[in-house]
């Protein structure tokens, strides 16, 4: 199999964006090609575009965009297919660049992540969301992803002491990494106490799903990103030294949550991040920065169990400590995590891919992990039941 | 104050080997059976865990709903809608059906724990 590497990246300011759909997914994905030096002329050489979205046919009532795309960038006749697996749609897209790369059926493929979700109410949103639900045994009862968070965090606490008050130290960091990241959609961070102590943190940051509240939850955000994958043996075309995928890792697990054999794990996550630590002969300790899909604060701590830098129930214990902050042991979601750099989903896992880029090559001024080598991400799907792993090496 | 089981909710019993399955599953986890039997979910169940929602999908005109998963003793389990006072992680409920969304003819019947 051929060896891939990313040589190029973009992404766009989440928050409200300004243009339309093709306008932002296009900025991004401009913004890549100009970092890898491809002018998108005759003999561009981009065999391939992928475009990871969930909701541009629902919300955005518009279908078949890849194509759409390639046109408007003035990449044709490149190949071009567009990736749905909900919010892991952009990891996804990565993953399949990067197997149309390594069986030979292209050199180099351009990855678009591109989401925009604030053109609908919050309600609608909400149930569009959650159309990723069972149909008849979640969707239908009026479920929806806070409310499984809130479940899954009620569980979460009571096994292993784990309290609100932890969660609102995850938010603070991560909110505080994201005021370091140009890009992303929240900077400002709040007050520990004021949302997790105060008496009037009721009003502050009120219940969304108890024990979920208002902080513990990511905001609803446009934006778009995008990666230049390459074959190894072409990379010598692009001015930056590519950064390479060393791991690949995906699991699946039931779709409704109820029916989980231990309704505290999240086995997907767990099965992934295996996966991507083996095809990459890497382990926990060999990764120097993360980012994990917080769209609900406890599922940073969760899964930075699952994915094996803490023992079961201690993730909290290591947010006590530091150990996920910058400067720390790992430092997990150095751009703001979904928290504060916002979640627009099928965006999610180029832009967590963006970040571990920008951190192996020390461009991420101001939330730089000193001397990092080598970057984990994980690309949540449904509520756990889709996780794509993967793992980003810095060439020697 | 509620409608009786104007509609049961069921699980499936693989017809080949007994395992039970909620919801529907095409093909049995215990031995890819593609027959089911259905059989209604009742009875008492065991809370495992709740939450209070507050912001509701699109539809609902209420400010809140309360939601849980339950643990049956066959080993089933499942979510539904709550209806008790003061919910505990532990506690007994009882399994009743009962207008779980409002959409005209669109009404869903589904599982109500009380
Ligand atoms: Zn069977």
């Amino acid at each position: 199999m051929r060896e891939v590497g990313i040589v190029g990246i973009g992404h766009t300011k989440f928050g409200r964006s300004k243009t339309g759909y093709i306008e932002m997914a296009c900025a991004a994905a401009l913004e890549a090609l100009d970092d890898a030096g491809v002018k998108p002329l005759a003999g561009h050489g981009i065999d391939q575009v992928l475009l990871a979205t969930m909701g541009a046919s629902m919300i955005n009532h518009q279908s078949s965009v890849a194509s759409a795309l390639v046109d408007t960038l003035n990449l044709r006749p490149a190949m071009a297919e567009t990736v749905e697996n909900g919010p892991a749609s952009g990891a996804s897209a990565i993953k399949m660049g990067y197997s149309l790369i390594a069986s030979g059926m292209a050199d180099t493929v351009l990855v678009i992540g591109a989401e925009m979700m604030r053109v609908v109410s919050g309600w609608e949103g909400t149930d569009f969301v959650a159309t990723m639900l069972h149909p008849e045994a979640e969707y239908d009862l009026g479920l929806t992803l806070p409310a499984l968070a809130g479940m899954f965090t009620r569980l979460v606490m009571d096994s292993y002491g784990v309290t609100e008050r932890d969660l609102a130290l995850v938010a603070v960091k991560n909110h505080q990494n994201a005021l370091a990241n140009p890009v992303a959609h929240i900077r400002l961070v709040p007050d520990l106490h004021a949302i997790s102590e105060d008496e009037d943190k009721d009003a502050v940051n009120p219940y969304v799903a108890e024990p979920l509240r208002l902080y513990d939850v990511c905001p609803v955000s446009d934006g778009a990103a995008a990666v230049l994958l390459c074959a190894l043996d072409v990379a010598e075309r692009f001015p930056k030294k590519p950064i390479r995928i060393a791991g690949i890792g995906q699991a699946t697990d039931t779709h409704t949550i109820a029916e989980r054999e231990v309704p505290t794990d999240l086995y997907a996550v767990r099965e992934a991040a295996r996966q991507a630590y083996r095809m990459s002969g890497l382990c926990p300790d060999d990764i120097d920065v993360a980012e994990l899909h917080d769209a609900f604060l406890i599922l940073e701590i969760v899964e930075s169990e699952e994915v094996g830098f803490f023992k079961r129930g201690e993730g909290h214990l290591a947010v006590r400590e530091g150990k996920t902050s910058l400067g720390g042991q790992i430092p997990i979601n150095t751009s703001g995590g979904l928290k504060a750099k916002g979640h627009p989903l099928g965006a999610t896992g180029v832009s967590q891919t963006v970040e571990i880029v920008k951190q192996l090559r020390g461009e991420a001024q101001g939330r730089q992990v000193t001397d990092a080598q080598r970057g984990l991400l994980v690309n949540f799907g449904g509520f756990g039941n889709n996780v794509v792993a993967l793992i980003l090496e810095k060439e020697a | 104050m509620f409608e009786e089981t104007e509609g049961a909710v069921y699980g499936y019993r693989c017809t080949a080997c007994n395992e039970l399955h909620y919801p529907k599953h095409q093909v049995c986890r215990a031995c890819a059976g593609r027959e089911f039997e259905e059989f209604p979910l009742e009875g008492e169940a065991t809370l495992v865990t709740w939450t209070k929602l507050y912001n509701l999908p699109e539809g609902y005109m209420k400010p809140y709903l309360y939601f849980g998963i339950v643990a049956y003793g066959n080993g089933i389990r499942a979510a539904g809608q709550l209806e008790v006072s003061s919910p505990r992680l532990g506690m007994k409920v009882a399994t009743t059906t009962g207008l779980v969304k409002e959409g005209g003819k669109d009404d869903v019947i589904g599982l109500i724990y009380r």
